[in-house]
């Protein structure tokens, strides 16, 4: 049967299982070390501070998108070095491949990997809590909104993937960068045009009759269409972007 | 097998590297890429195996745009790179991950090269000398049977021996469906391999000729000197005398000096030229 040149299951194999071989000493030493020092958090907070224990779940989710972003960023690694890129562009794999492969280590299963090591990180400071002090410090185990956590950031990593493509050197704090200046940017532009265009509304808002007259439409479209940029279209969006930077990588 | 028209590229506008180069290369061929430094013999391997982009004209390699980087048609480009990297790996696992790419990969092949390069299959990719990672990028290169391949300057940082097993490997495993395209400077390293030769300067192909046809044009000669009524097409002063080069007007045979020829030909383009329109 013939092979499609835009996308075929067994090159994505090939690619993702080249990659995870390649670099899987490095990766499972950051994961083992970061583990490490979160187990012991774990054990410290539970020992000294049972009261704090409710906090740790947040920073472990923290901790896991900061991994995850600084891991994306480098997951293009290879297009950064001309020495390197030679051998990765020559690869017989085409540009969705490449995309999918990388999409597919960073998006899913590294943030599936890190919860997993939460949970299980979790589990053992109960365990040994529970064994030394007969004290189980995290009884709601799965209380974190776990899968809202795994949304926000399959969402949010699309742009450090992009980044990763993008930028030769530093991509992590460039795009960091980029986010920053461009945020500044869309928070003067939306103050300026709020107060061209909605001043009214403020006016209007100032007495109370006038208030319960105003459509509320106006207000609402705003927020309605960034939630449903965020949802709906920052992902995808985000993706189709990096696919286009990867085409025309050169070395 | 691979069609160049009109080719443009620079890396930078201001200045052009190749100026609507054209180059038609076929199966079946080991074709020498000679010019200066800098004349873009690297990129220009480049732009065939679809690492940097022309500005303007078409690079086809089977068929297909270069820059497009095809699965199909990167399955049959093996491009060797002067300077390349290799990951801290053994040669067992490179060629786990990295062979099943290829639909024609030649493990048999591969195992007489390695034998021949004197590589083990558990040898550290990183712990090889720079010549034998070279040798087996080499091995690797054949062994994925690719159409196409590329090699920019192969024979830099080869010892004694391994630049003639280099040539005993290359004659022996290129096969007529294969074209084979070799950028150097080590010219007497490939006196008996490359052909047809191909010099490039100022962005344009400026001579593209087979061995048998320079043979027939052209006579090279060492002479303790040159008399008034000779007029050579090119000379070089050296230590036993004058090393020319003159029309083959008595169809006699001489070996050919490619270093020579070069020289001539980038001297004395016109006239060379002339030689082969006749």
């Amino acid at each position: 049967m013939e092979k499609s040149n835009i996308f075929n299951i067994n090159r994505l194999y090939l690619l993702t299982r080249r990659h995870l071989f390649s670099n899987l000493t490095g990766w499972m030493i950051a994961f083992g070390a970061l583990s490490g020092v979160m187990l012991v958090i774990s054990l410290l907070v539970a020992n000294f501070q049972p009261g704090s224990l409710a906090m740790l779940t947040p920073t472990y989710l923290t901790i896991m998108f900061l991994g995850g972003y600084i891991f994306t960023s480098s997951i293009f690694s290879e297009l950064n070095e001309p020495r390197k890129a030679t051998h990765y562009l020559t690869l017989p794999v085409s540009v969705t491949e490449r995309l999918a492969s990388a999409w597919l280590l960073t998006g899913i299963l590294f943030p599936l990997f890190a919860l997993l090591m939460i949970f299980l990180i979790i589990f053992l400071a109960n365990l040994i809590m529970n064994l030394t002090f007969d004290f189980s410090p995290f009884a709601n185990l799965f209380s974190g909104n776990y899968v809202n956590a795994f949304k926000t950031y399959l969402v949010t990593q699309s742009v450090f993937l992009l980044g990763a493509a993008y930028f030769r050197k530093y991509n992590f704090l460039k795009t960091l960068l980029v986010l920053f200046v461009f945020f500044v940017a869309f928070m003067i532009v939306s103050g300026l045009l709020g107060w061209l265009f909605l001043s009214h509304l403020a006016e209007m808002l100032a007495s109370e009759e006038a208030a319960l007259n105003v459509d509320p439409v106006a207000v609402r479209w705003i927020p309605m269409a960034a939630n449903f940029f965020y949802n709906y279209l920052m992902l995808p969006f985000f993706l189709v972007t990096t696919w286009f930077t990867l085409k025309e990588r050169q070395v | 097998m691979v069609d160049i028209q009109e080719l443009c590229f620079g890396y930078s506008k201001k200045k052009t590297l190749f100026n609507h180069l054209d180059l038609d290369l076929k199966p079946g061929n080991v074709y020498g890429l000679l010019g200066k430094n800098g004349a873009g013999k690297t990129t220009l391997l480049k732009v065939i195996s679809g690492l940097v982009f022309s500005d303007k004209g078409r690079c086809l390699v089977h068929g297909h745009q270069s820059k497009d980087r095809v699965p199909e048609c990167l399955e049959d480009i093996c491009f060797i790179p002067e300077e390349y990297h290799l990951p801290s790996i053994r040669i067992d696992r490179f060629v786990m991950l990295h062979a099943p790419f290829y639909k024609r990969f030649d493990h048999s092949k591969l195992a007489w090269l390695l034998k021949e390069f004197q590589l083990e299959p558990h040898n550290r990719l990183h712990q090889l000398s720079f010549g034998q990672r070279k040798k087996f990028l080499l091995a690797f290169g054949l062994a994925t049977s690719a159409r196409l391949l590329l090699m920019d300057e192969p024979t830099n940082g080869l010892d004694i021996p391994s630049k003639s097993q280099f040539r005993k490997v290359i004659a022996a495993s290129v096969n007529e469906d294969q074209c084979v395209v070799i950028s150097t400077h080590q010219v007497r390293d490939l006196q008996n391999l490359i052909d047809p030769i191909i010099i490039i300067d100022e962005g344009k192909i400026i001579f593209n000729q087979n061995i048998e046809r320079i043979a027939s044009v052209l006579h090279f000669d060492t002479l303790m000197d040159i008399k008034e009524n000779m007029q050579p097409l090119y000379q070089e002063e050296g230590i036993g005398g004058y090393a020319v080069i003159t029309p083959n007007l008595e169809e006699k045979d001489s070996r050919i000096d490619i270093e020579l020829l070069f020289n001539g030909v980038v001297a004395n383009v016109n006239g060379f030229n002339n030689e082969f329109k006749k």
